[in-house]
């Protein structure tokens, strides 16, 4: 195994972020030398919420590192909370300032009866772990602000593990909102895609639902604090993982699945493939490969495989959670080998050797997406070279359609003399 | 067939980068990292790979190209540096990590690019790369960000003063090649296009009997490196210390475009303005006597000006009373191409919020002045306007009959609401604006077809709020600006004075 590693995920740092900006009303403050900061600044402003970047820079010098920033860090939070009066300030202690010592949480402790945000701190060194681990940690450590409640409400729950910054996460949302208020289900919290305010009221929820495994932390200390139960459901792409989705949300609450609301439902995606049958049986089988990060990937290959007829034949989870080793034996068969975390050089090696004919990836699959001559569809995080700003989602039964009617025409559209040259 | 092929290509290419040219980067709301820099670098050398020791979020989140942000660097192995490492050191990981690098991609050069934790916890790069050197069959050079001092962009011009320490003038024996007698190198920016932007200046300097040694970067490659130090001279669009460190070490000459230096001694705004029939003029003749090429070049500089001057007198027929709004600033469309162009500058709108955290007050001032100085040399008379509201500019634009703004995409639609047509000067600086005589006649062109554009009442862009004063912004990313830049220099006092530092700092106020 190389040394060597070009890596297919971020560092804590922007797991951390990602969850932390989900709080719609927040500021994060990247404390850290200009790069970090601006590599989160280009994450956020290449992707479809350009109006909606809060994030800034504690203005970390190169002479700081003698000397400290710990007053960098209180100005930042300082100008934060009057530029922007945020309901939640998180200061985030990068590599450099992390190793000098400098000690943020002793800054936001002393700055607290000031500036009426909350502070939150996170050590968020680039060594101290991968993404994946700053998002759990992040999220988690919203706990902290959320207020108990004697008796919460019924059939209400609380979403766990939406990431705002996914390609058409919103609309992801706003249909998997629409589907468990047909069957009279409200949600309460989503974490994270809230307000602070919204954010402390988590804990008015009969039910967290973890989709796809992002965010289970969060839901185990909501379990232990707030005596919230938990399950964990599919990212729920397709027909059946979205059905799957509406039965363990309804049953966990103790609701009966409305089975003709679910068959209107399903009448509508079979309405909208039959439009295109030809096309979707002219694709029946075609090799593909999925790359994505763990809460979503596996769902997204399994749809593919089960419901489109696609051949996964690779499979490689970009970003892990703590359900990964456990997907991968629930494949059934449905995807070939899984590579988990791997290096960006022996996976396109294994791409290209592999004869797929579509890419289902972030925009960091562009390159290779285009030397071997098949499609990419962005679907993982990041996508930076492609917006989203119609709703439309990729998730749920409306979503079943999207995602059909992207791959048909990423495969219809290409111009063929380009193909064969 | 294939001209129409290559031209329409050229125009989606444009059309491409412009969609990304309006991200308020680069001073404005955030700074690339020394890593960023460095793998521009790297990026452009066709054999070349980079290694970055450190951990995994250094070389993932920098597969964003804050230079280019629609060409990631997809390739960005790392040493994948962790916690572990941080107490113990990374030397061990590194020097596997640069044999690794070459079994694996078997460059010519591999860049190794240090990071805050490999710089924090000491590893001595400089020793495993020299011990590791001998058992690889490529060049290894390291960069930290430590080699040039405050010249920006900090990891561009260090990972190029590595290579020319550690590979091109080390001292043994490669920095004194074989010369390639009265010839220079032209080194550009890696975003400039080189191979396009310069192919009229190499065509001016073979007509003086000036060879033109190599061109980087265009398909650049380490054998070409190795071939810098043959030339006579070094001409670069900025100051490079690497082009300083070889003419030291190896004799070569350099010569900057822009004449950063020689303004803050001379104080003449017009070194700051290479373009145009008179400031190329002017550059050519200053590097032919660099090359001790004058009397060629007076004779060559007369018969090419002639006839660029006799097609732009044709050209700029149309253009004559037009009156323009121009941006003032230090990276503008300089205001000796619009004197070329025959139009007159009615306008001169100067913004300086962003610098104001940055620079003294008096170097606010000094360029400020030094664009008004630079209009009277043209012969413009312009009712300068120093951040002015855009209801204001729209006042003044009107009163004064102006018919064109220059404009960036980014505030063009409050222009164009208002009936007033605008001209992109992004596109024209990172396309066209060059050292030459075409240049000129090429802005005409463009000028006349910005006046033919039809008028825009009702753009959507226009449903958006703008910051009052920073209107190329909303008043969200506005706030984002004002922060980053306060709390970036405020807390430290750091302002920087009009000299030469001036030029490398980030955003100026021309956007």
């Amino acid at each position: 195994m190389s040394l060597i590693y070009d890596p297919p995920q971020d560092c804590k740092l922007v797991g951390a972020m990602r969850a932390i900006h989900g709080v719609r009303d927040s500021i994060t403050i990247i404390h850290a030398r200009p790069g970090c900061h601006c590599g989160m600044i280009l994450l956020k402003a290449l992707g479809s919420n350009q109006n909606d970047v809060r994030v800034i820079s504690s203005g970390f010098r190169a002479h700081d590192t003698v000397y400290g920033a710990e007053k960098r860090l209180s100005a930042a939070i300082q100008l934060s909370h009057e530029y922007f009066e945020p309901g939640l300030i998180a200061a985030l202690n990068c590599s450099a300032p992390a190793i000098m010592g400098d000690d943020i949480e002793g800054v936001a402790s002393s700055m607290e009866e000031k500036i009426p945000a909350a502070l939150m701190t996170m050590e968020t060194g680039g060594y101290e772990g991968p993404a994946w681990i700053g998002y759990e940690e992040a999220l988690a450590k919203l706990t902290d602000y959320m207020i108990p409640v004697e008796r919460p409400s019924a059939d209400r729950i609380n979403l766990i593990g939406i990431k705002t910054d996914d390609i058409n996460a919103g609309g992801d949302l706003t249909e998997i909102r629409r589907i468990l208020k047909d069957h009279g289900i409200e949600v309460n919290t989503v974490l994270a895609d809230a307000s602070f305010d919204e954010i402390k009221n988590s804990p008015d929820a009969s039910l967290n639902v973890v989709l796809g495994g992002d965010g289970l932390e969060c839901a185990k200390v909501m379990r232990e604090r707030f005596d919230i139960p938990y399950i964990i459901t599919p990212y729920p792409f397709g027909v059946k993982k979205t059905t799957e989705f509406v039965e363990l949300v309804a049953n966990r609450l103790g609701r009966k699945v409305d089975s003709e609301l679910i068959e209107r439902e399903v009448k509508l995606v079979k309405d909208g493939i039959e439009r295109v049958c030809m096309f979707l049986q002219g694709i029946y089988d075609m090799p593909v490969a999925v790359i994505g990060e763990s809460g979503r990937a596996f769902d997204l290959a399994e749809f593919l495989s089960d419901e489109l007829g696609l051949n996964v034949c690779f499979l490689a989870i970009s970003s892990k959670n703590h359900l990964t080793s456990n997907r991968i034996e629930d494949g059934n068969g449905h995807f070939g080998d899984v590579f988990i975390e791997p290096d960006r050089f022996e996976m396109n090696d294994l791409i290209k050797g592999a004869g797929v004919s579509m890419i289902f990836g972030s925009t960091f699959e562009k390159h290779l997406s285009s030397e071997i001559g098949a499609p990419l569809i962005r679907v993982s995080y990041p996508v930076i070279d492609e917006v989203s700003i119609t709703d439309a989602p990729y998730a749920g039964f409306r979503g079943t359609l999207h995602l059909c009617e992207t791959i048909i025409n990423a495969v219809i559209t290409q111009n063929i003399e380009e193909i064969e040259e | 067939m294939a001209d129409n092929e290559s031209g329409s290509r050229s125009s989606f290419l444009t059309s491409f980068v412009k969609a990304y040219g309006t991200l308020p980067l680069h001073g404005i709301t955030a700074i690339p990292g020394k890593i960023s820099g460095a793998l521009m670098l790297t990026d452009a050398i066709e054999d070349a790979v980079p290694l970055i020791h450190g951990p995994v979020g250094c070389a993932f989140q920098r597969k964003v190209n804050p230079f280019k942000p629609h060409s990631p660097f997809y390739t960005t192995p790392c040493t994948n540096l962790n916690d572990t490492d941080v107490v113990y050191g990374g030397e061990e990981k590194l020097e596997q990590g640069i044999k690794e690098t070459y079994q694996r991609y078997h460059p010519n050069l591999i860049m190794v690019i240090t990071t805050c934790p490999s710089d924090l916890i000491g590893d001595d790069v400089e020793a495993v790369t020299r011990d590791v050197s001998s058992e690889v069959g490529c060049d290894v050079v390291y960069s930290t960000g430590d080699f040039v001092g405050r010249s920006k962009p900090v990891g561009y011009q260090d990972a190029f003063y590595a290579i020319t320490d550690q590979m091109l003038c080390n001292g043994d024996g490669n920095g004194d090649p074989e010369r390639n007698e009265g010839s220079v190198n032209i080194v550009t920016f890696p975003i400039h296009g080189a191979g396009i932007k310069v192919a009229e200046m190499a065509s001016v300097l073979g007509d003086m009997e000036i060879g033109v040694n190599k061109v980087c970067f265009d398909h650049t490659r380490v054998e070409d490196l190795y071939d810098l130090p043959k030339a006579d001279l070094n001409i670069t669009d900025f100051p490079m210390q690497w082009a300083k460190l070889m003419d030291e070490r190896s004799d070569v000459g350099c010569y900057e475009i822009l004449g950063w230096g020689r303004y803050s001694e001379e104080k003449d705004p017009e070194l700051l303005s290479p373009y145009g029939i008179g400031g190329s003029s002017r550059v050519f003749r200053e590097i032919a006597e660099m090359m001790g090429k004058d009397g060629k070049a007076e004779e060559v500089i007369r018969r090419r000006r002639k006839e660029a001057e006799e097609r732009l007198s044709k050209v700029r027929k149309d253009l004559k009373g037009v009156k323009i709004a121009a941006l003032g600033g230090l990276h503008g469309v300089g205001l000796n191409l619009f004197k070329d162009a025959g139009v007159d500058v009615s306008v001169l709108i100067c913004r300086t919020q962003i610098m104001e955290s940055r620079l003294t007050e008096e170097a606010i001032k000094e360029i400020v002045d030094m664009n008004m100085n630079l209009a009277e040399i043209c012969g413009f008379d312009p009712e300068a306007l120093v951040n002015p509201t855009i209801e204001e500019e729209i006042k003044v634009i009107k009163r004064s009959g102006t018919d064109l703004v220059i404009a960036p995409s980014t505030s063009a639609h409050l222009y164009n609401r208002e009936g007033v047509r605008t001209f992109d000067p992004t596109s024209f600086m990172i396309h066209h604006q060059r050292v030459g005589f075409e240049c000129p006649i090429e802005l005409c062109q463009m000028l006349k077809d910005a006046l033919k554009t039809p008028q825009r009442r009702t753009p959507l862009l226009s449903m958006l709020e703008h910051d009052s004063q920073m209107h190329n912004m909303t008043p969200h990313w506005a706030k984002l600006s004002l922060a980053f830049n306060l709390l970036r220099s405020d807390a430290i006092g750091d302002r920087v004075k009009v000299d030469a530092d001036i030029g490398g700092a980030e955003g100026g106020f021309d956007r």
